[in-house]
């Protein structure tokens, strides 16, 4: 009876180790870095402007105009070299809009070009 | 007595020579073993490299591809801006003596130009094109401050 209890209480003692120890096993695994996945700009809504045009002929009409419509008598003028100008400044502004955008884009097309884009829908 | 000695060293000599052809096949056997365990892995190598070489060619053409579509944006763009400078200036044209002679019709005709510009900058920041704008293909219907962002489906002519 004895020896069934000491074998019992050696069974209970020494029963997880049997099989042995587990060896843990260290590996390393390759995680690709987080995409950053920032969010396209919002493209921009311009708002309408109005140019009028005064010469020293209209100039009292366009004045009478706008004060008969409400709107203060006051107008921010240019000659006609600078409206080209500023013509010319915008044109060279939108360029460089356009360019950065589609560079942008390239970048994003080439590194995640794995992940699906969603597309922008076009306009109906 | 001799003959006894004789023999045991035949039998010595007859088991070493089974026990050692025995180690050697299993030599060999073992080194057929990691022979295949390194051709396996040569060709999975080489396999590896093809795929390799096949990505590259694919990352070389995208970026080609790439830096084309930028160039012909980019000599798109300067077209947009060469024709704006040459419009008001066509034929020695003065923009202030023709807005004095036309005021009215040059007051409508630059506000719809300013329209267009303005249309230009939202496209270029993004936003989607109409479908009228993907469409135009004849030079009454594009964007003329900036076809080449506006009219991707506009080819030029004259």
């Amino acid at each position: 009876m004895n020896k069934i209890i000491t074998l019992i209480a050696i069974l209970f003692l020494t029963g997880c180790s049997i099989g042995g120890e587990k060896k843990i096993k260290i590996f390393s695994m390759e995680e690709p870095r987080a995409k950053l996945n920032l969010a396209a700009p919002t493209p921009v809504e311009m708002e309408k402007i109005r140019w009028i045009i005064i010469t020293s002929a209209n100039s009292q009409e366009v004045f009478a105009k706008l004060e008969a419509e409400g709107i203060d008598p006051v107008l921010f003028g240019l000659t006609d070299k600078d409206y080209e100008i500023i013509a010319k400044n915008f044109a060279q502004i939108r360029s460089k809009l356009k360019e950065s955008t589609e560079i942008l884009n390239k970048y994003k097309e080439y590194y995640e070009a794995d992940q699906q884009q969603p597309k922008n829908e076009e306009k109906k | 007595m001799i003959f006894g000695q004789i023999r045991m060293i035949i039998t010595v000599l007859l088991l070493a020579g089974i026990g050692g052809a025995g180690i050697y096949v299993m030599k060999l056997r073992s080194d057929n073993a990691i022979l295949k365990a390194n051709q396996l892995k040569l060709e999975q190598s080489v396999e590896s490299q093809k795929k390799l070489i096949e990505q590259q060619k694919k990352d070389f053409d995208d970026i080609l591809k790439a830096n084309k579509q930028l160039n012909v944006l980019v000599e798109g763009l300067k077209k947009d801006f060469n024709d704006l400078d040459q419009r008001f200036n066509k034929g020695g044209r003065d923009l202030g003596k023709v807005a004095i002679e036309r005021t009215g019709a040059i007051e409508r005709i630059v506000n719809k130009a300013t329209e267009k510009a303005a249309r230009c900058i939202e496209l270029a920041s993004g936003a989607p094109h109409t479908e009228e704008e993907l469409k135009a293909t004849k030079k009454s219907e594009i964007n003329t401050e900036c076809p080449s962002i506006a009219n991707p489906n506009f080819v030029p002519y004259e």
